[in-house]
């Protein structure tokens, strides 16, 4: 559905990469996360993806579209929600999904449907612009699908939103990748790369560092870190490390030779774990 | 059909926002004053350039008159400077006159035209008994019915002469074969050139920033439909707020006079030009602080040609250079009764295909820039 290969993008046009060779292929029915921290260049690439920015320098295919030569016909077929919301403040919800259904060529969904899916059946006829942060995130959302996308953009879905209506919009994503669509979503949190996608890139500084499946990552990873709580300064701290990585193992000797181990147990690594070891760099 | 979606769209947008009222508005206010603020003529009190074609003993009678009636009771001999030519004249002063006494029909002419004021030969014929006497004006063309009689008047003190020499009348328009406007609906065309054009222009501008900084235009690159079907409903928009605030200002003060389908043709086309330019301006700035410097030149260069429009006289070539100068014209045209309808369609296929250039272009950029 997406082939990426050796992409690069500057928005000064100069050798100052938000992207910089990055190369991946997303599979039909797939749903792949592209995690990283804010500014690893994840919604930059999702722009040059959706030709919102210029491709300059790489090769893009989408759904079987050269990203030169994008066509306005691509998008009947494309579904994009933004990491910031953008709607017509001086409209109310239905009126924003309901012009934008028209803007396509293809079957749409009912808005009022939509905005009961995402909870916001009673606030159908309110002005957009009355919204909250959170709500407007949702109806962004909710207008992605508007024309029942094969290919499904989505750049920080749950960001900003609580964790009850958080859930409520992975269970609405799990559900189309039922229906067969490809996703395509960039995220900083783990949790959501965890449980929904197939595959997860980790992206820091532009610059893609590895790609798997969560289940890979974690067989890799599992049971091979140790929770270490000890006594120092007479304050208690803690530590995750490793059991395979040298480092780490001489980390371990360090504290149990040092310092009063008050407990200690191995576990599986979460992805934030794996991402921080991996790309030395925090998801925040 | 995506376009008449967005069209539609569009105005419902613009009926919610406070630049379509802001237009409303200004449309009302030019009305208002048009209406109550703007005499119907400005003044009374008028510059004519006179040759007197007579006997000299006939030609000092009349000069004497003058004399009597001068405010300071001299003829001041002076020098008028036309075209680096130097033309002599002698000038008189009454309380609602400033007469000016050339010494030849030819520098009459070149006063009259070049001054843009009224000029008249008053002629004696002598071969005839007793002799003739007959009036010859050289007019603008803007002059009123009432001015025009006013002169009748003036020169003719007993009625049964006044007929006479009305029968006598010949009438020359130095410019065009107008007909007349009043000084009121003289200012029309600049107040429909500010009004439709120059407003259009910001205020498409300004409904871009706005959808360019609420990211809506992001949006609608995602969709089904073309980036130019999104300007092109703007320009929609701004068309059909201009032809209703044109009617707003135009029906009260010139009722049936103009002619409506050519205005129609008119102001599409301009307003397709002004909006050309807006949507080219919002192409290449990222938000209206940042355009402001481009709009303020924008703005002057329409205003030079309205202002020049005001000042009889003041016409230096490079105005020909600024569209306002030809909006302007075009108004002029339509509003006066048996204006050049054929000078306005040539204008019209001017404006159509400057702006036919100016959006495919602003259609360009903006693909390039609207989502970056
Ligand atoms: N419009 C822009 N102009 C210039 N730089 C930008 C722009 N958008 C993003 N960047 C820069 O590009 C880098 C990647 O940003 P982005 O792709 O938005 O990251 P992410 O989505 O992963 O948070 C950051 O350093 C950011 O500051
Ligand atoms: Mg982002």
């Amino acid at each position: 559905m997406i082939k990426v290969k050796n992409l690069y993008h500057s928005y000064s046009k100069d050798d100052k990469y938000a992207v910089k060779d990055a190369s991946f292929e997303v599979e039909k029915g797939e749903i792949f996360g592209f995690l990283g921290p804010s500014g690893a260049g994840k919604s930059t690439t999702q722009g040059v993806l959706t030709g919102l920015l210029q491709l300059q320098k790489g090769e893009v295919t989408v759904a079987g579209y050269d990203a030169k030569k994008f066509s306005k016909k691509m998008f009947n077929d494309i579904g994009m929600s933004f990491e910031q919301s953008n709607v017509y403040n001086k409209m109310t919800a239905k009126e924003n999904l309901a012009f934008y259904a028209k803007l396509f060529d293809v079957e749409t969904k009912d808005p009022q449907e939509l905005l009961e899916l995402v909870g916001l059946g009673d606030k159908a006829n309110l002005k957009a612009g009355d919204f909250s942060k959170g709500m407007k995130h949702r109806l962004t959302f909710a207008r992605s699908m508007i024309n029942n996308p094969k290919l499904w953009f989505l750049d920080e879905p749950t960001t900003g939103l609580d964790p009850a209506i958080a859930a409520t919009i992975k269970d609405i994503i799990w559900n189309e990748k039922k229906n067969g669509v490809t996703t395509f979503l960039t995220t900083h949190n783990m949790f959501i790369a965890d449980e929904l996608c197939d595959r997860v890139a980790f992206i820091v500084d532009g610059e893609i560092k590895l790609i798997d499946s969560p289940r890979n990552l974690k067989l890799q990873y599992g049971a091979k870190f140790v929770d270490i709580e000890y006594i120092k300064d007479n304050d208690s701290a803690r530590e995750s490390l490793s059991t395979v990585e040298a480092k780490d193992r001489n980390r371990i000797k360090e504290l149990l030779d040092t310092y009063e181990i008050q407990t200690m147990h191995t576990k599986e690594a979460t992805l934030e774990e794996i991402f921080i070891k991996v790309t030395g760099r925090g998801l925040v | 059909m995506k376009l008449w979606y967005s069209f539609t769209k569009e105005l419902k947008l613009a009926s919610r926002s406070f630049y379509f009222y802001i237009e409303l508005f200004f449309a009302i206010i030019i009305l208002v004053v048009v209406l109550f603020a703007i005499p119907e003529n400005f003044s009374n009190s008028t510059t004519e350039y006179l040759y007197l074609d007579m006997p000299v003993e006939n030609a000092a009678a009349f000069e004497a008159r003058l004399l009597d009636e001068d405010s300071d009771n001299t003829a001041d001999k002076m020098e008028i400077k036309i075209k680096k030519e130097l033309i002599p004249v002698t000038y008189y002063e009454t309380e609602d006159r400033k007469i000016y006494l050339v010494e030849s029909e030819d520098d009459l002419v070149k006063l009259a035209d070049n001054k843009k004021q009224l000029g008249a030969v008053i002629k004696v014929d002598m071969s005839v008994s007793p002799p003739v006497t007959s009036y010859k004006y050289y007019l603008q063309g803007y002059e009123t019915d009432r001015l025009k009689n006013l002169y009748k008047v003036i020169h003719n003190s007993n009625l049964a002469t006044l007929e006479a020499a009305v029968e006598d009348q010949e009438v020359r328009s130095l410019s065009t074969e107008y007909t007349v406007l009043s000084d009121r609906e003289h200012t029309i065309p600049s107040l429909l050139t500010f009004n439709g054009s120059l407003m259009g222009m910001f205020i498409i501008a300004a409904y871009i920033f706005l959808d360019k900084e609420q990211g809506i235009i992001k949006a609608y690159a995602v969709t089904a439909s073309s980036v130019w079907q999104y300007l092109m409903s703007k320009t929609l928009v701004i068309t059909v707020t201009s032809i209703v605030t044109t009617a707003i200002i135009i029906i009260p003060v010139m009722g049936g006079k103009p002619d409506y389908l050519l205005m129609l043709l008119f102001l599409i086309t301009t307003g397709f030009f002004a909006s050309g330019i807006g949507l080219l301006i919002s192409a290449y700035f990222r938000s209206m602080a940042k355009a402001f410097n481009a709009i303020y030149v924008l703005m002057v260069a329409m205003m030079l040609p309205a202002i020049a429009y005001f000042i009889p006289g003041w016409e230096p070539f490079w105005i020909k250079l600024l569209p306002a100068y030809y909006i302007i014209q075009g108004f002029s045209e339509i509003i006066v009764k048996g204006g050049n309808a054929g000078y306005v369609l040539l204008l019209s296929l001017g404006f159509l295909a400057a702006g036919s250039v100016l959006f495919i272009w602003a259609t360009a950029k903006h693909k390039k820039s609207l989502t970056a």
